[in-house]
Order: C-alpha cells, then structure tokens, then sequence
C-alpha cells in the first residue's frame, strides 16, 4: 500500500462530498484512488441493482475487457461471492482457482490478472456492492490493505448517501438508480463520440472525462449534455478529432450524413 | 434470476392485455403495479417532448382511480412534486411517508394537498434509458410505509416496461418507421410488444442491458443523425427485422462490423 498517497486521497474525496456533488465524478475517483494507493492493477465498483444483479457503476479503466470482466461476475466470481456473503473475498493466485470460479478465473487470466481482492459495500446489515481490485502479480493483498480497501468502500456506501434524513433507506435507493442511469449515459456519449471522432470507447470517455474537468463540470451532467444535445459543447464537435484518433473502417463516404448534429 | 423475473412481469402484462383485448399499453403497467406492488393507485404521464424534464409540464397517459387523478393535477397546478423530482434526478423518489417533516419544506403546496386527496406514502420513477427520458410511473399508497425491497425491484422493471412502451406509442406517433432490410422502411410496421418479441423471442429487459446497448444507441445517433430516442427505437427495430438478439447487434455496431446508413440499413455493406 502507498501510505504516502492516503491522506491526500481521503481529503480529496471528501471535499468531492461537499461541492457540486457528482456522484459518477466521485465514484470514478474512489476506483483510480483504491488503484493507486493500494498498488493495485484495475479496480471496479460495483452496485445492486433492485432488479437482482450486480452493475459496474465505475472502473479505473473503461477498456472493453476489463468491463466485461465485471459484468460477467452476475454469475460467478469474487463480486457476488462478496455481495451474498457480506464478507471480504480474496484470492491470492488465479491459476489455482479453476474449481473455485472456473470461467471467471479463465478469464481474468486471460486479461492479464493473477490475484483479486473484493470488499463488501455495507449499509448496516445491507450488502449495496462491492469494490473489486486487481492485480496482475500473485500474492494476497497484506491485511493494511485490506483495511483501507474496506475504508475505501465504506467511503463509497457514505458518498451514496451524503445526508442524514429518516428516508434513508429510500434515499440510497434512489441514489443507487440516479448513479446506475448515471452511467447509461455515459455509455450512451461514450458511443456517440467515438463514432463522432472516430475514437474506441477507452479514448471517448478519456476525452469526455478531460473535456467536463477542463470546464469544471460534473461528468454525469456533461455526459447528458452531450448525448441529448441540450447544449453546444465546442470541441466535442466534427472536424476537431484528437490526435491519435484511430481510422475509420470501411468506404472512404464522408464521415456524416443526414440531420447536422446540434453542436458546434 | 432477473431474467425471470422480468420475464414475469411481461407475462402479467400480455395477460392483462390480452383480457382487455388489445396490445399491452402504459394502462396495463398502471393496473399491475396495483396488482402486484401492493400500491393504491398507479399513474403514467409521458413528458411533453424529448427529455423534458420540468414539473408541470407532460400529459397523462393513464391513471387507474380518482386520488391518482387527483395527484396528477396537483402537480401540474402547483409545479412540485414527486414527478416533477424524479425527472430532473433521473432517478426515482421514494416517500413513504409525507406526514415526515422534511416533506412539508419539500412540497409545501403538493404535500397537504395530497394527503387531503388520501395519499399518505408516494413514489416516482422516471422512465428512462440514459439520457432517454419519455414519463414517469407514479405510485401512491392509502396508507404509509415503505416498498419492500422484491416491490421496488418489481417497480423498477414495470418502469422498464412502460419506457418500452412509451417509445413504441413515440415512435409510432412520430411514423419513424421500421428499416425492411433493403435500404425502405415499413411505416405499416409495428413492433408488437403483446407478445413480447424481443428480438430472438426474449422478452426484452432493460436491467440486463450490455453496456454495448448503450454505447451502440450513442453511436445510432451519429450514424443516423436522430436523438437518442429515435435511436434506440432503431436498434431495436433493426434487431426484430433481422431476427437478431439486440445484445449482438449493438456488439456489431461497437466493433465496427456493422454499420447503419440514414435509411438504417447498412450501406451496401454488412447484414
């Protein structure tokens, strides 16, 4: 763990808690931050939904494979052994837990990762989540670790429900819903930039995150700007690609055609 | 298993539709909600344009009894209210109780009003995908208390069900017709929620959306040039005509192997 990082990271995330809240802004900071400060290689936040499954609401990285590696503990894998339980789950070398996860390990393999540690979102006697880190070196995560990993989520479950009323059960619900259609949305401006400039979905939400911290606004209200096309939002426009930006497939037909979107 | 669970929730609305004799509506949601969520009365109202937000503002779609009537108008009398709050948060509002004292300075006008009117508990849910907003489902309780856990999860999907339903009632209001495959459209077709076809025959269920679903409806709005709505009434319509699961059209558009023209169709390309 990087003790060095730690106070600075608990700081910046409670001033998150108090102005202009964002709960999709600080949620994305809690994951980079766990990474950092507990050498981790990828973390991921995870929420129930009411519906019956566990959803990524944030990861330390948009990349394809590591989201699916998420998504697809629905069915098996240390989120939802955590989630039910209510408890820590952890292993210390993928290569042998073949029984114990059998697709799931195969596939965290495969994307590089050897151990895994996920500590349980707690409001009470709830179970709301889970925060799930990676890394792609075998060995357990030491039990400093695993201490600050649990504030960290902790911190998670308190920024969900950042005031004190009676209605707190239902207000966490309704956080949980905003924080879940939240992330629809940035889906949704992930897909619409990305065809707009050409970029993969890594690279668009990179551009999104950059363009609503450069503006100081919330990545949550930018995203829906964007996607609905409430605002004029210059420099996510056409003709202002960024550099690097990958070639598009297929027939050289100019890039747009029909209705001129709004934006710049 | 959510699937499951929502498969069920289709199933008590085809049922109810089929005993009323038509394709499932909003007013099928409204009369399950009843049925099954253990609320009083149930009301959908569809916001006046694409994702506009403000309370006061949309139309009632259906309402199943007086006090939910009531309710409704009192909203859009006094421009406050659980509906008007669930669309600006994008997220639903949960009051069990609006005899609580935080209630009165939150809805000073449509707090009293509605407990004169015999509502004691309230809950909205807006109906949305994203930034695809089209209504809310507004419940009410005679009594207070909070919905369990299994009802609020039941909510959210008959919430699901009438999004669905909205875009469909849209769409075929706004004659966006349907892509036959071959560069036309089929302004005669109509995606015929009664029996549930989802692409592939599955019922389909927003709360197992892929992240693909979503990022694929960003893409629609580029490569077709519409609002999100319209997008992703046209994945969906794309899917159906080509009897694919929607999961794995949207999976072609993200990796790029398909493409949909303004026509929504692929351009002489890939099927």
């Amino acid at each position: 763990m990087d003790t060095d990082l730690l106070p600075e990271a608990f700081v910046e995330l409670a001033d998150t808690l108090v102005a202009g809240f964002d709960v999709i802004d600080f949620l994305h900071l809690l994951t980079d931050r766990s990474v950092q400060v507990l050498n981790a290689s990828a973390a991921g936040l995870l929420l129930a939904d009411p519906r019956g499954e566990l959803r990524v609401v944030a990861a330390s990285s948009e990349q394809v494979r590591l989201l699916e590696l998420f998504q697809l503990q629905n069915d098996q894998g240390p989120c939802l052994d955590c989630y039910r339980s209510g408890q820590p789950v952890s292993e210390a070398d993928l290569s042998t837990a073949g029984e114990r996860w059998p697709n799931f390990a195969a596939i965290a393999r495969r994307a590089g990762f050897a151990a895994v540690q996920a500590l349980p979102m707690r409001l009470r006697d709830e179970t709301i989540g889970a925060l799930n880190l990676f890394r792609t070196v075998p060995g357990a995560f030491d039990a400093a670790d695993v201490r600050v990993g649990q504030a960290l989520a902790d911190v998670a479950t308190i920024g969900l429900l950042n005031e004190r009323s009676l209605r707190r059960a239902e207000i966490l619900n309704e956080q949980l819903q905003g924080a879940l259609n939240s992330r629809v949305i940035i889906e949704q401006a992930k897909g619409k930039l990305a065809e707009r400039l050409g970029l993969d979905m890594d690279q668009a939400f990179a551009a999104l995150r950059r363009y609503a911290r450069a503006r100081n606004r919330g990545l949550s209200d930018l995203a829906r700007a964007f996607v609905d096309g409430s605002e004029e939002l210059p420099g996510l426009g056409p003709g202002s690609p960024t550099p690097g930006t990958l070639p598009r497939p297929g027939s050289p037909e100019p890039p747009r055609s029909g209705r001129q979107p709004p934006s710049a | 298993m959510a699937v499951s669970r929502m498969s069920a929730i289709w199933d008590l609305l085809a049922a109810h539709a089929a005993d009323r004799g038509g394709p499932a509506t909003a007013a099928d949601v409204c009369a399950v909600c009843v049925a099954t969520v253990a609320v009083s009365g149930a009301a959908v109202t569809a916001t006046g344009t694409a994702g506009a937000g403000q309370a006061g503002t949309g139309h009632v779609i259906c309402v199943t009894d007086e006090v939910g009537e009531q309710l409704e108008e009192l909203q859009l009398t006094f421009g406050e209210g659980p509906r008007g709050d669930a669309l600006a948060a994008g997220a639903p509002v949960l009051v069990p109780d609006l005899d609580a004292s935080d209630i009165v300075s939150r809805w000073p006008a449509f707090g009293p009003g509605a407990q004169l009117a015999g509502a004691a508990a309230v809950f909205a849910f807006p109906l949305q995908i994203g930034a695809i907003r089209v209504g809310v489902l507004g419940l009410y309780r005679r009594l207070p208390g909070p919905l369990s856990t299994r009802e609020l999860g039941d909510s959210l999907m008959l919430a699901d069900a009438a999004t669905v339903l909205l875009l469909d009632r849209q769409d075929r209001d706004g004659r966006a017709g349907i892509p036959d495959g071959d560069g036309g459209t089929n302004t005669d077709g109509v995606l015929n929620w009664n029996d549930r076809a989802g692409p592939g025959g599955q019922p389909l269920d927003l709360g197992l959306h892929r992240a693909e679903i979503d990022q694929a409806t960003g893409m629609l709005t580029e490569q077709l040039g519409v609002s999100i709505d319209e997008a992703f009434v046209r994945l969906r319509a794309y899917a159906y005509a080509h009897d694919r699961r929607l999961v794995d059209v949207a999976r072609d558009l993200v990796t790029r192997t398909l493409r949909l023209g303004p026509g929504g169709s692929p351009p002489g390309g890939t099927a």
